[in-house]
């Protein structure tokens, strides 16, 4: 068993108290902080979206009304329990965990701070200890994450379909065929930047990213980026995306049931997703806890250690994109269905496949030293002939169909 | 630590396999089927096989499944078909024979081999005189393992199951594309 | 240790033998090239993806040719997982030309039933492309892929009349049970690897040959066999094949009873020579009781069909215990070499005459518009060529001398005695019972045919569409040569070829 863990050398040897004792306390500090982040994300957007909606927003509860979502919890903590007449019980009790379980669990394999400078593969000193800030890093880190988010749509799934009711299964059927079908993007424009890393493992790839230009983000091409995040608002359904729930038509979506406890787990995982995958976004294209660095000048925050500045660098990012999250929900419309899977499977899917391809002949040309100028153009030009042959086939099966053919 | 990982995941996937055959409701069954599938991702994970383990779960658990519970959802099977009504008697009787006889067969084949010389550990699978130990010493090794395997040994096969795929998708569209009015009744 | 991210040394990259790999990559290509062409096309010129793909089946028979003519010696791929042998080659010519035949049978039935044209040349070229891997794959991976790579896109074919009931019940039945029995040939191949340590064949092989066989080699080795006895539609596996046959269009019918059953049984020949010829007290009492009921039963059964296309179906089913008749005695005597040349022998002969059969009974069922066997009646009187051509392959069927089947039938039983034991002779006997058997319905169907009036009364000729005109010719064709000059092909079965070639 030791090989799993073996990465991390406060795990490395024999098994001691005071490393337990360490990891316990990051299981600890992981759970209170997500939970507590959550809580700062609802008033968060509440207070950013009312700001650009010239509002004022949460304003009672505390200083700013930061308290208000500990007040909504409290609130909904007493509500009474109901439980529907034609849910299937079990699943019913059960869905709200699988949704709330993985949004929690990718903590465990992000890299939330750490020394990354001068070689330094994100270790710092704990206790006497070479650690890192970071519950665990399995060598298929980013693996996990995907896996996780994919057990994701059980949760919203068996919601709807347990709840006995045809609103909240409509949503459920919705967020199901959503989620599947941007995921296809999302793993593809995530391979662009394995392919780049060259790791799964989070750590691998945060350490390969040590200055702007190595930033993924530009490492990648930026296409990769915009189709994550994209899909990423989708797989969260989150606007302009969240048909899942779109009030107008569908009530409440797939917890229209839920209330009490159970609603406020649907509603903890939410936000909590939003948070995690901002996580995600940042660790895999902005360089997770590595400081900005431009060519050999590097941002040092004054007055700040190595060991910590990571952590803050890490959060800043993060912030960044929770803003643009609820950016995202203040400003765009909802689309509509045939929009929704248009954009995933006709637009998403084939750019990101192209453009993975293309990263791929580029990296092949480098490993084999052929001319850079003629590989990109060889694999533009087989990339045009096929979007070619795609558009043809949709025209030539669109006016098909216009002479009768059924399809 | 070994064998309290092995029991507990042997213990899922027992018991969600028994789940997917006796539960009635298909989505209880689906559900006992996840079970299973992350038993057996789990010993995967003690094997020191992560990437197939993470594989297990995206694929099967992440995608299949669900597309099972869609399908489910969407046909709205929501109660079982009943499956007391017998068209060949005979059918279930036999069935249970079968399957007592080919667990007995199973056993037996496993307590007989218990006494013989174990296998070389892994004789088939290395990559390029890379052993188990330094396959397995290496963080990513796992990785790299797999991708020789992939790439190297089975290239052949390997690259001709995306043939499969075009096959999976251009039969899914057949079969699924609503049919033409008849023009013209079929030949025998 | 720390924070190491090792990099395991490079593995080589594998060396590729293009020319090698020819057949299969002409035919990679080729269907990429149809779906791209299907997909341009407007509805009413879908008719070109058949003639394209007769010229891709064409395409890569050509490097087929080359390689018997230039290459001469053995060549081993990736570390001898993939083989192309004499063997492979004839056996590859073989699936190429079924297909094509297959493609000229199916052009009109496509056509004049208004059914999807694209789509079922491109799943049919990947079906002949996994029969074509099927004859090098020289490891558990490659055929399991291979069998999946034929099977999956016959399922779909089978029920290619999909406003048919019995077509669907053709494909229902043949998925269930064809999927069913590929589990088990996937749990029969990881006992297998479990308990060798390899996919390969030959260390297999060596890992079966040096010591006692254990509990869980012999379940893998039976689990194995019975996964194939299922797709060459071996009794008691064989439940599905008549519904099947029968419910498909005929085209496929003709293409699931001889290029199926063909790649099925190079499976099975290639796991028996070379993954375990030491094993046969596992497989020959297995392969026996499995051979004497396929011909036993399937004759029965046919003898009581009123359904020209079920007649055919279960008389493919006997004809397959015929094949499998040598099979069993791989390892005794000096069977080996007679045995390898009879299969060979009788796959292609069988080929052959099936399909030319069945081009026959498609081309009397464009005007019958039947499927029973008195629609056969009088047949002589308005469609003699047709006639002759019928009465030339149901004889051949039956191994009536001097045409293919006679040779086929006589190479079987010839392996089987040079067996020299007693197991063998008693083989032979149910064999050569099961002829006299087999005679009678075909003999049947040539009385219908010559004797009988037609049932309606009607004499208007038949007009036979220039491809299935085609078809017959070159099915006549092979099934008179091989009668004649089986040495043409005997050549290529040359099991020093097949076994040594991954010794070294």
């Amino acid at each position: 068993m030791t090989g799993v863990l073996a990465i991390d050398p406060l795990l490395f040897g024999e098994l001691k108290w005071m490393p337990l004792v360490i990891v316990a306390l990051k299981v600890l500090v992981i759970f209170v902080v997500g939970l507590v982040g959550t809580m700062f994300m609802v008033w968060f957007e509440r207070k950013v979206i009312a700001g650009m909606q010239n509002r004022i927003g949460p304003n009672k509860a505390g200083p700013f009304g930061i308290l208000q979502t500990l007040a909504d919890g409290v609130k909904l903590f007493f509500k009474e329990d109901l439980l529907p007449d034609r849910a299937d019980r079990f699943v019913f009790r059960l869905a709200p965990f699988l949704a709330f379980v993985p949004a929690f669990l990718v903590w465990a394999v992000l890299p939330l701070g750490g020394d990354y400078r001068d070689g330094n593969r994100g270790l710092v000193e704990w206790f006497g200890h070479a650690t890192r800030v970071q519950l665990a890093d399995p060598p298929v880190g980013i693996l996990l994450v995907l896996a996780l988010s994919s057990i994701a749509v059980y949760g919203i799934m068996l919601a709807g379909w347990s709840s006995g009711s045809k609103y909240p299964l409509l949503g459920a059927v919705r967020a199901t065929a959503q989620m599947v079908s941007y995921e296809a993007a999302l793993g593809l424009s995530l391979a662009a930047v394995l392919l780049t890393s060259g790791s799964l493992s989070t750590v691998g790839i945060v350490g390969t990213q040590d200055s702007l230009s190595n930033w993924n983000v530009v490492a990648t091409g930026v296409v990769p980026f915009v189709i994550f995040v994209i899909a990423a608002t989708a797989e969260l359904n989150r606007p302009p995306f969240d048909l899942v729930e779109a009030e107008q038509e569908l009530v409440g979506g797939f917890n229209t049931e839920y209330s009490s406890l159970r609603f406020a787990l649907f509603f903890l995982a939410e936000f909590m997703n939003t948070i995690t995958m901002s996580g995600v976004i940042v660790t895999l294209f902005l360089g997770g806890p590595q400081p900005l660095a431009i060519g050999d000048w590097t941002a040092d925050i004054p007055l700040v250690g190595n060991g910590l500045e990571g952590t803050i660098w890490f959060l800043l990012k993060l912030l960044l994109f929770l803003y643009i999250y609820v950016w995202f929900r203040a400003t765009l419309p909802r689309l509509r269905y045939d929009q929704l899977m248009d954009l995933g499977w006709k637009v998403l899917i084939p750019i990101s496949l192209g453009w993975f391809l293309l990263l791929a002949a580029l990296r092949l040309g480098r490993d084999e030293d052929w001319n850079v100028w003629l590989v990109a153009g060889v694999s533009v030009a087989g990339l045009l002939v096929a979007a070619v042959v795609m558009f043809g086939a949709m025209k030539v099966s669109g006016r098909n169909r216009q002479q009768g053919a059924v399809y | 630590m070994q064998l309290v990982v092995f029991v507990i995941a042997s213990l899922m996937v027992l018991v969600g396999a028994v789940g997917v055959v006796l539960r009635r409701h298909p989505v209880h069954a689906a559900l006992s089927l996840v079970l299973t599938l992350f038993g057996v991702a789990v010993h995967f994970v003690a094997q020191e096989a992560h990437f197939l383990a993470a594989v297990q779960v995206i694929v099967y658990a992440g995608a299949i499944v669900v597309l099972f519970l869609f399908v489910i959802m969407l046909l709205g099977v929501d109660s079982a078909d009943d499956l007391r009504i017998e068209r060949l008697p005979i059918q279930r009787p036999l069935a249970a024979v079968m399957g007592v006889g080919i667990v007995g067969l199973l056993i037996a084949a496993v307590v007989a081999t218990r006494g013989s010389e174990p296998l070389q550990a892994g004789a088939g699978i290395n990559v390029a005189g890379v052993g188990i130990d330094d396959a397995v010493a290496g963080h990513d090794a796992n990785i790299t393992q797999l991708a020789g395997n992939l790439f190297a040994d089975y290239v052949f096969a390997f690259e001709l199951t995306s043939v499969l795929l075009i096959v999976a998708v251009a039969g899914t569209v057949v079969l699924t594309r609503r049919e033409k009015p008849p023009s013209e009744e079929d030949a025998p | 240790m720390i924070g190491l991210v090792a990099q395991v040394g490079d593995w080589p990259t594998p060396v590729v033998d293009w020319h090698a790999l020819a057949p299969e990559l002409v035919l990679i290509a080729g269907i990429n090239l149809v779906l791209a062409t299907d997909l341009l096309l407007e509805e009413g010129r879908k008719w070109a993806t058949a003639t394209l793909t007769g010229f891709v089946l064409l395409g890569a028979f050509v490097p087929v040719v080359t390689l018997a003519v230039i290459g001469g010696d053995v060549r081993a791929l990736f570390d001898g997982r993939y083989v192309i042998d004499d063997f492979a080659l004839i056996l590859k010519a073989l699936f190429l030309l079924t297909g094509y035949v297959v493609v000229l049978m199916s052009q009109t039935e496509l056509e004049e039933g208004g059914y999807y044209q694209g789509e079922f040349y491109v799943l049919l070229l990947c079906s002949v492309l996994g029969m074509v891997m099927m004859t090098s794959s020289r490891d558990l991976v490659s055929v399991f892929i291979a069998l999946e790579l034929l099977s999956i896109p016959a399922y779909m074919l089978a029920a290619w009349r999909k406003r048919d009931r019995k077509s669907n019940e053709a494909g229902v039945k043949f998925y269930l049970l064809g999927v069913f029995a590929s589990a088990v040939l996937l749990y029969g191949m990881s006992l297998l690897y479990g308990a060798t340590g390899s996919t390969r064949f030959d260390e297999i092989a060596a890992s079966l040959a040096s010591g006692d066989l254990i509990g869980l080699q012999i379940v893998g080795i039976t689990f194995v066999i019975a996964g194939f006895a299922f797709k060459v539609s071996a009794v008691p596996f064989h439940t599905w094949a008549p519904d099947t046959y029968e419910g498909a269009p005929t085209p496929v019918t003709a293409f699931l009873s001889v290029a199926s059953k063909a790649a099925g049984f190079v499976a099975l020949v290639l796991v028996i020579f070379t993954a375990f010829p030491t094993a046969d007290g596992v497989y020959g009492p297995l392969v026996w009781v499995l051979a004497a009921l396929t011909m036993t039963v399937g004759n029965v059964i046919a003898l009581r069909q009123t359904n020209i296309v079920r007649m055919l179906a279960y008389s493919s089913v006997s004809q397959g215990g015929f094949i499998l008749m040598p099979l069993a005695f791989v390892n005794s005597g000096d069977a080996a070499e007679p045995a390898l040349k009879a299969v060979v022998v009788y796959l292609l002969v069988y080929g052959f005459t099936n399909l030319g059969a069945f081009a026959v009974v498609i081309a009397v069922a464009r005007k019958t518009r039947s499927g029973a066997i008195t629609s056969f009646g009088g047949l002589i009187s308005y469609a003699p060529g047709l006639t002759v051509l019928m009465t030339l392959f149901l004889a051949s069927l039956a191994g009536i001398p001097p045409l293919g089947g006679w040779i086929a039938k006589f190479n079987a039983f010839k392996a089987v005695l040079d067996a020299g034991s007693g197991s063998g002779y008693a083989l032979a006997v149910v064999g050569a019972v099961n002829t006299a058997i087999a005679a009678a319905y075909y003999l049947r169907v040539m009385r219908e045919m010559w004797m009988n009036d037609p049932p309606d009364g009607d004499r208007a000729p038949i007009v036979t569409p220039a491809p299935v005109a085609t078809a017959l010719g070159i099915t006549a064709a092979g099934t008179v040569v091989l009668g004649i000059v089986p040495g043409l092909v005997l050549r290529f079965a040359d099991l020093q070829d097949l076994t040594g070639a991954l010794g070294g």
